[in-house]
């Protein structure tokens, strides 16, 4: 029987409070907004820096599942709705304190290649949605039209981490936000979709 | 029954006017610092290299003259770029460099000033002004490190003069540094790290009335000092 989304939120808790080292969520806070700040700055570019900060999000989501994995000792994920439950209730919990909502959909658009239609090339395209509450990295935030018209995504850098962690664990997503409080939307959501199950391969070079 | 319902209410609105500190995860936050530092030395080269078009643009214009002659016509937007003018022409693969791992630096320290200042506001919103700068530089080593850093300075000199070494043993930043190519360069590449640190001190004390140039100095893993010189006479 698969884990429930109780279970899960348990799990997740039993993570959060489990970990000894924490840090003041302001100073992260602060630290990550004067970064975007002197980031619009130097690019000039309001897409550039949704793509750096995306960038970012990768590199620091390949360590954290690392991280991640060593402390919560789950197994793999039965199919992809298992993953986003995993990742909204425990992974966002254990390092941001924080517990979005999952929403899932089912895959927009069915593959029409002629490949055998395998229950992993079935789910390619697979969504969720996760919708954050409360989003730490915006707290003190209050964006300008101009970023808003310019199409900034402040907190670009979670894509990025949801992004480079699930690759690490074979799994080729999309993650974009698709609405943000901070520009006025109703939510903040993020959809992550399936691209592809990625298989273990041989690095370049080795025969 | 009455005396009670009020005292409720008075903590409820304690908890909503002054609410506990919120806390992340301490690794992923550590991660994203280390992050930090890399996609800002990339995004300082894109603002370097553009400001150096611009420049090369409007000498060929003869609008300005070239650095060597002396400071430029044009004042920059951002007081960032100020650094890279004043370079005389070394061997130029050697100059780019340095302006870059300048502005860098430069970029560091100041979301460093903005992170250090808002802090010290939070940490100090129902007290006093600080008396002297001695006090002050010892909320810095206590209450400011603790914030920050989990611990507090392990030493505090001073020349009473208005210059104070801080040094920390194992500073947080720089603790789990290490690189493959030997000491030395971990070393070398620490010295980037310390550059937040050291903004955060300035703007804590730029927030609290003093004006201070902050000099991290790291000659050996982990442990750093920072050299804080303050105006004489508070």
């Amino acid at each position: 029987m698969a884990t429930t989304s109780k279970q899960y939120k348990a799990i997740g808790e039993d993570i959060w409070k489990g970990r000894t080292e924490k840090t003041n969520a302001e100073l992260f806070a602060l630290t990550y907004g004067a970064l975007v700040v002197q980031l619009i700055q130097d690019y000039e570019d309001y897409d550039e820096v949704n793509k750096q900060l995306e960038k970012m999000g990768y590199n620091i989501g390949t360590r954290l599942i690392e991280d991640f994995l060593a402390r919560s000792n789950l197994g793999r994920c039965a199919d992809f709705r298992e993953t986003g439950e995993v990742v909204a209730k425990v992974g966002f919990k254990s390092f941001l304190n924080i517990s979005p909502t999952v929403t899932h959909g089912a895959p927009t658009s069915v593959a029409t290649s002629p490949t055998a239609a395998t229950s992993q090339s079935a789910s390619a395209g697979a969504t969720f949605i996760l919708t954050l509450d409360e989003n730490p990295l915006a707290e003190f935030v209050e964006l300008p039209e101009e970023a808003i018209e310019g199409g900034l995504w402040f907190s670009n850098v979670l894509c990025g981490v949801i992004r480079g962690a699930l690759e690490m664990i074979q799994m080729q997503v999309q993650a974009t936000f698709i609405s943000d409080v901070l520009r006025g939307d109703e939510s903040t959501d993020i959809r992550v979709t399936l691209v592809k199950y990625l298989e273990e391969e041989v690095p370049v070079g080795d025969d | 029954m009455a005396t009670s319902a009020s005292t409720s209410v008075a903590g409820n609105l304690a908890a909503l006017a002054d609410p506990p500190a919120r806390s992340v995860d301490g690794p992923a936050v550590d991660y994203f610092l280390i992050e930090m530092v890399n996609t800002l030395r990339a995004s300082s080269a894109v603002a370097v290299t553009r400001t150096k078009k611009i420049e090369q643009e409007m000498t060929e214009a003869g609008l300005l003259f070239p650095p060597q002659q002396g400071p430029p016509a044009v004042p920059s937007k951002r007081d960032s770029m100020a650094s890279t003018s004043s370079k005389t022409a070394g061997a130029d693969g050697k100059t780019v460099v340095d302006d870059e791992e300048e502005a860098l630096r430069l970029r560091l320290e100041s979301i460093g000033m903005h992170v250090g200042a808002n802090i010290a506001e939070r940490l100090c919103h129902d007290r006093g002004l600080f008396a002297d700068t001695l006090d002050a530089i010892k909320f810095i080593c206590k209450e400011l490190w603790v914030a920050c850093w989990d611990k507090q300075v392990d030493n505090l000199r001073t020349n009473h003069r208005g210059v104070y070494v801080l040094q920390d043993n194992a500073f947080k930043p720089i603790q789990r540094i290490s690189s493959w190519q030997g000491r030395a360069d971990a070393l070398r590449r620490s010295k980037m790290y310390a550059a937040m640190p050291a903004g955060i001190i300035k703007g804590a004390l730029s927030r609290l009335g003093f004006q201070a140039v902050v000099v991290p100095e790291i000659t050996t893993l982990p442990q750093c000092t920072f050299q804080v010189k303050l105006p004489k006479g508070s």
